[in-house]
């Protein structure tokens, strides 16, 4: 460990020699700060590591996957049994909606998610300011919440039964105003349900649950599904040929008409028109349970999944008459049919002198599949073709995500339409039905719903169970941990997906099914998982995006094969620090251990099953990879891994600031505007992100790695449009430009980042009379600075700085502040305002469509917009277009990333300036 | 081609259809040639394979003779054609190496004119002359329904009613093959057409999934079973998802079938507990409905109102004519109407028959057809069965 800095070398000055420590100017407070960070980096601190007050954990109102503050909200009246009542699964106000079809049964149910008020001073001051309304749960025509996916096989209802029962779903009513009101009896409680079993298990839902079934009309439903989720969920359909998916984003202006396929036991084509407008068009009687049922007879497998696990090995041909054994071996051509085209499904069981116990089952799953799946895509076309529709969704449980099955339907459509139609899958193809019903209810409000206010999230049990049938996610953070662990005790490798559903459970549940004989579901790798849907009403679109429709956040697409596999590596190597940092964050107790532990076995089962298939948890970008790490972490309470490391970083440079701020107040504006943007790409070296970073860390000290960093900062820097940026400013000749009205800061790290790079850049604009937004996450990520830890480091600052001190004031951060200020007289309302606004992200990159509203309403008067950092400015939006002017600033920590991008080196740097567009 | 017209004509009386399943031939025998009649027998019963049909039409200048044999048992139909020396006109058949000059050509279609070129070549000294699959299947159709006014047929509900076609308005319509697999023609005149569609579920699907589920030993068999059988045993029907009740709202009745086999899914019961005429039966109506359907959607599609359906399939079964009427029916709401042919089978073969016509000996072999065929069929009268008389073959 190299000895604490105790110089006050000017930080701005390049130096020759960074350990230059013969410096005797030594200030008191340098020292101590210095020697804190040597002795929490060589692994003490642990003083520092006493946990934030419980209460600041809980403060961002808006995303659904702030689990804890529900938490919050039950202990408030019901304290005595925490552990029953984790807010990860308030499932105290539920809906349920059945559809119950002759093989399986779906469940969606929907549990709220109360997002708890948080009226600090900041959201207060900021909800004031942008004319937000400061009370969320009335303001909004739904309630925050989450919905669950759920499967059953019919034949084993009771399972069901039990399970709506031991959640007591059937309990939860669509009016019932909230958990203070005890439920009533369950007399009168209705069920939504659809499929045919909803008439025939009616009565068996009366004698169990007491609930009467309300039945849903089926077409209704699938209708009703389908439109939901193709307007809500941005990337719900994808193509899929020769074994390659690729997401379609379908303009919710432009979905109708289309044709819907629900491939059950049967077959239902319907043309939809619009919402409620449909029209049962054609189907066939040749669908799922055919292909189930005969090959039942002539497979003796013993489940639809095993069935379509033994196609995998198959070989039609030897079952399947192909146009080469016809013509021995040639194309017929002149009709377009190749030699290995099927003349005849099955046409070579006739002529051998063969039983069926000579022909191997996988090949006969295969034929069959085959013959069912190019039948359904033959009819479907001619129906499109009938009414002139392009777009052919196929959903229902026929499919199950199906690699061969999809590949079959849309080369069918494909060779019919001869391209001009094109078949789409949906990821939650099985749940249309369901769905519907679901949406059936009075005032579920989902109607409104916008794609921009549904996040899904991916449990951690998520990569075992894939997209079969499974029960809920575990309501408790120990059932999870011992659910982790039970794999690892059972031998089971971690990196591969786990084939078979522990003993005792429906999978992903832990929810123990007495009756179950624990039947061992294979997964299909190609199957896609389905997560909880996590409607967030206060989520809304940045209003300064170009083209909201056409803007694509992630930089990097993880369908990309060498991309993921790359990014495989880089997070499984980082795992092991993380879950060090995560542990010590709660205070490296045993349970902490034990969290910890789960959570990288659990995090490494993603990776895992990303790998497998990275389609799996739909189009997923880096940004939404990383932020599943985070989900993660929360998933297994650790609330903020980094905090103690924030809280030092921060502190060692806010002790520096002041000599820092002292240096720039002596430089003539043209190069005190360089300097800054200078120390912000310096900074933002402070990223635990990096591996290449954290390397750093074991090094030296923030301070000196700063130094260094700044020596690095030589112009030209790789992608440099200062100049242009500098004639923005500060204009040229005589001309001098107008001041921006509004800039939003996009902060990054905590640390020297934010408190050397961008709070000086602040300072800059509030000094010219810009004011100025810092925009921060509202959840931990990594060691990047929360907006709830800004006040504060705002405060701290404005001790020695009177332009951030009134700018606080005027932004309503800082009244206490006044009383540590030595001159609380001096004139605020001279000052533009300096605001805080949270991101509504918990992830280190940032995904534009879907942000806070409080972010949204600051951004209405912004005419700048600065993203700082490699997540928000490269990894995500390096190509985003904004209707202002946007400055894009990050050094880039990876070298990878520096080629692909900006054909560069790690540490190079990126100062993106671009005009309104 | 430019062969020598007399050659070609001297051929002219022998024509095949090789399929991927049976193997179809045409010839005509002068009445006082040597008839395959001495050489064959009437076996209506116990045929364990596929029975080798044979259908006569005879005229004042000779006889049409319709076979069949299996694909598979070729060396049968080399034999036949070669102990009835109906590829010679006295050349011995088992002359090693013809020469260019009197080179033996036999007309022949079907994907087994390209596979068994080879065989035919080294057996019998014959020269396959290939004729394109869809040309001969149109070529055949147009003729006979050109040639005969009851050669087409509607058949609903047991009902069968011949139709007179009127030549001069014959087009467009669709026409149906349906042999192992199933080609789907639109044809709009006399050569001219396009395969619109097809479905790989045919016969040879219903024949091949039948076999493996019943251990039936021939098609015949299958096709018997199926007359007997309940498919409702097998099938889901609407009426077992909705307890009872019909789907009325999209028009489903309670005994619609929802999904074919469906039924086989849930019980715990194995392949042996199923009747094999149950099983027989749903498949049929399975595959005869979803031919219906997608050629209904086809015809649809061109604007057809009627569909002919051919191919050595339906075999004059009324269960399967029933099936895909109703499903024709059902799907057009009465719009598109299923009519079936009485020379089904043997389109193909006809129609490479007729291609002798149009290299040299032109349209005076045309309208002998035709004639032959009329006479021919009205000779043979109404108190033919539908299926020709089975007629096996004696060779091996």
């Amino acid at each position: 460990m190299a000895a604490a800095p105790t110089d006050r070398q000017p930080l701005l000055v390049n130096s020759d020699v960074i350990s230059n420590d013969d410096n005797n100017n030594c200030n008191s407070a340098s020292i101590s700060t210095s020697s804190d960070i040597t002795s929490s980096l060589s692994g003490g601190g642990d003083k520092e590591m006493a946990p934030v007050p419980g209460s600041s954990i809980h403060r961002s109102g808006s995303r659904p996957q702030l689990d804890l503050s529900g938490a919050a909200i039950q202990g408030n009246f019901e304290e005595k049994d925490p552990t029953i009542l984790l807010p990860n699964q308030s499932d105290d106000i539920s809906h349920l909606a059945l559809d119950i079809g002759g093989s399986l049964i779906k469940l969606v149910y929907f549990s709220r998610h109360e997002d708890r008020l948080i009226n600090n001073r900041r959201t207060k001051s900021v909800k004031e300011k942008f004319g937000l309304p400061t009370g969320i749960r009335r303001s909004y025509p739904i309630l925050g919440g989450r919905l669950h996916f759920v499967k059953f096989e019919t034949h084993k209802i009771n399972e069901c039964l039990d399970f709506i029962n031991s959640k007591q779903l059937h309990r939860g009513g669509m009016d019932s105003l909230g958990w203070q009101s005890e439920v009533e009896s369950n007399e009168n409680a209705v069920i939504k349900a659809t499929g045919g079993g909803a008439y025939r298990f009616a009565d068996l839902f009366k004698e169990k649950l007491g609930v009467t079934i309300d039945k849903e009309d089926e077409m209704n439903c699938l209708v009703a599904g389908a439109n939901f989720l193709l307007k809500a969920i941005r990337h719900e359909a994808f193509t899929h040929m020769e074994g390659h998916k690729e997401f379609v984003q379908i303009d919710q202006n432009d979905l109708f008409p289309y044709l819907l396929v629900n491939i059950g036991s049967g077959v239902s084509i319907i043309k939809v028109d619009g919402d409620g407008k449909f029209q049962r068009v054609s189907g066939t009687n040749v669908g799922g349970g055919t292909y189930w049922g005969l090959g039942r007879l002539l497979t003796k497998c013993k489940s639809f999944d095993e069935l379509l696990e033994l196609s995998q090995r198959g070989d039609n041909s030897n079952i399947d008459m192909l146009v080469g054994d016809i013509y021995g071996g040639l194309d017929y051509s002149k009709i377009g049919l190749s030699a290995s085209t099927i003349a005849s499904s099955f046409g070579k069981t006739i002529s051998e002198n063969k039983e069926l116990g000579d022909y191997r089952p996988e090949d006969i799953s295969l034929s069959l599949l085959r013959m069912i799946s190019y039948n359904i895509g033959q009819i479907a076309y001619l129906n499109a073709l009938r009414f002139g529709l392009k777009r052919i969704f196929f959903g229902g449980f026929f499919i199950r995500g199906h690699a061969y099955t999809m590949d079959t339907i849309s080369f069918a459509v494909q060779f019919w339409s001869k391209g001009e139609a094109k078949a789409m899958f949906l990821r939650h193809e099985g749940f249309l039905g369901a769905l519907g019903a679901f949406m059936s209810y009075e005032k579920h409000g989902l109607d409104d719903l916008m794609v921009h206010q549904l996040v899904e999230r991916f449990p951690m049990g998520a990569p075992y169970t894939g997209g079969k049938i499974h029960g809920p996610p575990l309501g408790d953070l120990n059932e999870k941990i011992s659910w982790m662990e039970k794999f690892v005790q059972k031998g089971t490798e971690i990196t591969a997906p786990v084939p078979m559903a522990p003993p005792g459970t429906t999978g992903l549940g832990g929810f123990e099914v007495p009756s179950s004989k624990g039947d061992s579901l294979r997964s299909d790798a190609s199957n896609l998982n389905v997560g909880v849907l996590h409607l967030v009403p206060t989520l809304e679109v940045f209003p300064l995006l170009a083209d909201p429709k056409t803007y694509e956040p992630n930089t990097i697409d993880l369908l990309d094969r060498g991309e993921l596999d790359y990014w495989f590596t880089v997070l499984s190597a980082h795992l092991p620090d993380l879950v060090d940092k995560a542990v010590a964050s709660e205070g490296g107790t045993e349970d902490a251990k034990r969290r910890g532990d789960a959570f990288a076995r659990a995090f490494s089962a993603h990776l895992a099953r990303l790998m497998e298939e990275p389609a799996a948890y739909g189009k997923l970008g880096l940004a939404n990879l990383l932020e599943l790490r985070e989900e993660c972490l929360r998933e297994f309470y650790f609330v903020d891994a980094y905090r103690s490391i924030k809280q030092r970083e921060n502190e060692a440079s806010l002790a520096v600031l002041p000599d820092l701020l002292l240096e720039l107040d002596g430089m003539d504006e043209e190069r005190r505007l360089l300097m800054l943007i200078e120390g912000v790409l310096a900074a933002n070296i402070f990223d635990w992100g990096s591996r290449a970073c954290v390397d750093l860390y074991h090094k030296g000290t923030i301070i000196e790695i700063y130094r260094m960093s700044r020596d690095k900062m030589h112009r030209p820097w790789r992608v440099d449009d200062f100049d242009v940026f500098k004639e923005r400013m500060l204009g040229s000749g005589d001309k001098k430009p107008h001041p921006h009205k509004r800039a939003l800061l996009f902060v990054d790290n905590s640390g020297a980042d934010i408190v050397l790079g961008m709070l000086p850049l602040a300072r800059e604009f509030l000094r010219r009379g810009t004011e100025v937004v810092l925009v921060a996450n509202s959840l931990p990520a990594l060691n990047d600075v929360t907006a709830m830890e800004l006040p504060e480091i705002v405060a701290e600052a404005s001790k020695s700085c009177d332009i951030l001190r009134r700018a606080a004031v005027a932004g309503g951060l800082l009244v206490d502040a006044m009383i540590s200020s030595q001159d609380s007289s001096v004139d605020n309302s001279s000052s533009v305002p300096l605001m805080v606004v949270e991101n509504g992200c918990g992830s280190p990159c940032i995904d534009l469509r879907q942000v806070s509203s409080e972010l949204a309403a600051a951004a209405k008067d912004a005419d700048l917009i600065i993203l700082e950092g490699m997540g928000r400015s490269l990894h995500t939006n390096y190509n985003a277009k904004f209707k202002c002017e946007a400055l894009k600033l990050a050094m880039v920590k990876n070298q990878r990333l520096a080629e692909k991008l900006i054909k560069g080196n790690i540490y190079d740097c990126v100062c993106r300036y671009e005009p309104a567009s | 081609m430019d062969e020598n017209p007399t050659k070609t004509n001297q051929s002219a009386h022998l024509a095949l259809d090789i399929g991927g399943t049976l193997i179809k031939m045409v010839y005509l025998s002068s009445d006082d040639n040597c008839s395959p009649d001495s050489q064959v027998k009437v076996s209506q019963e116990e045929s364990n394979e596929i029975s080798d049909g044979l259908m006569k039409c005879h005229t004042g200048k000779g006889t049409l003779h319709f076979l069949k044999f299996e694909t598979s048992k070729i060396d049968d139909c080399l034999e036949f054609i070669s102990s009835n020396q109906l590829c010679s006109h006295g050349d011995l058949p088992d002359k090693k190496q013809p020469s260019a000059h009197d080179r033996k050509l036999i007309k022949a279609t079907g994907g087994g004119a390209f596979k068994f070129a080879d065989l035919f070549m080294e057996r019998l000294g014959i020269t396959l002359d290939k004729v394109d699959e869809m040309d001969c299947l149109v070529a055949g159709a147009n003729s006979l329904l050109k040639a005969n006014n009851q050669e087409a047929f509607t058949y609903m509900n047991g009902h069968k009613e011949y139709l007179q076609i009127d030549h001069n308005d014959m087009y467009p319509y669709l026409l149906v093959n349906i042999g192992s697999g199933v080609s789907m023609i639109k044809v709009e005149g006399d050569e001219k057409f396009e395969r619109v569609s097809g479905t790989s579920v045919g016969g040879g699907t219903f024949w091949g999934l039948g076999k493996l589920l019943t251990n039936c030993k021939s098609f015949d068999e299958l096709l018997k079973l199926s007359h007997v059988g309940n498919n409702r045993v097998i099938d889901m029907l609407v009426g077992d998802i909705y307890g009872g009740l019909d789907y009325s709202k999209i028009g489903l009745s309670s005994t619609t079938i929802a999904s074919s086999f469906g039924k086989a899914i849930s019980e715990n019961k194995e392949l042996e507990d199923y009747k094999p005429e149950d099983m027989a039966r749903s498949l049929l109506r399975m595959i005869s409905n979803n031919i219906g359907q997608i050629s209904y959607l086809n015809a649809l599609r061109f604007g057809l109102k009627r569909i002919f359906f051919g191919g050595f399939f339906i075999r004059g079964h009324e269960f399967t004519m029933d099936t895909i009427s109703v499903a024709v029916d059902f799907w057009s709401k009465g719009e598109a109407k299923a009519m079936f042919l009485r020379h089904e089978g043997f389109l193909g073969a006809l129609g490479a028959y007729t291609s002798y016509q149009k290299e040299g000996s032109g349209e005076s072999m045309s309208h002998q057809l035709v004639e032959q065929l009329s006479n021919g069929v009205q000779c043979t009268g109404e108190n033919q069965r539908l299926l020709p008389a089975e007629i096996k073959s004696q060779g091996k």
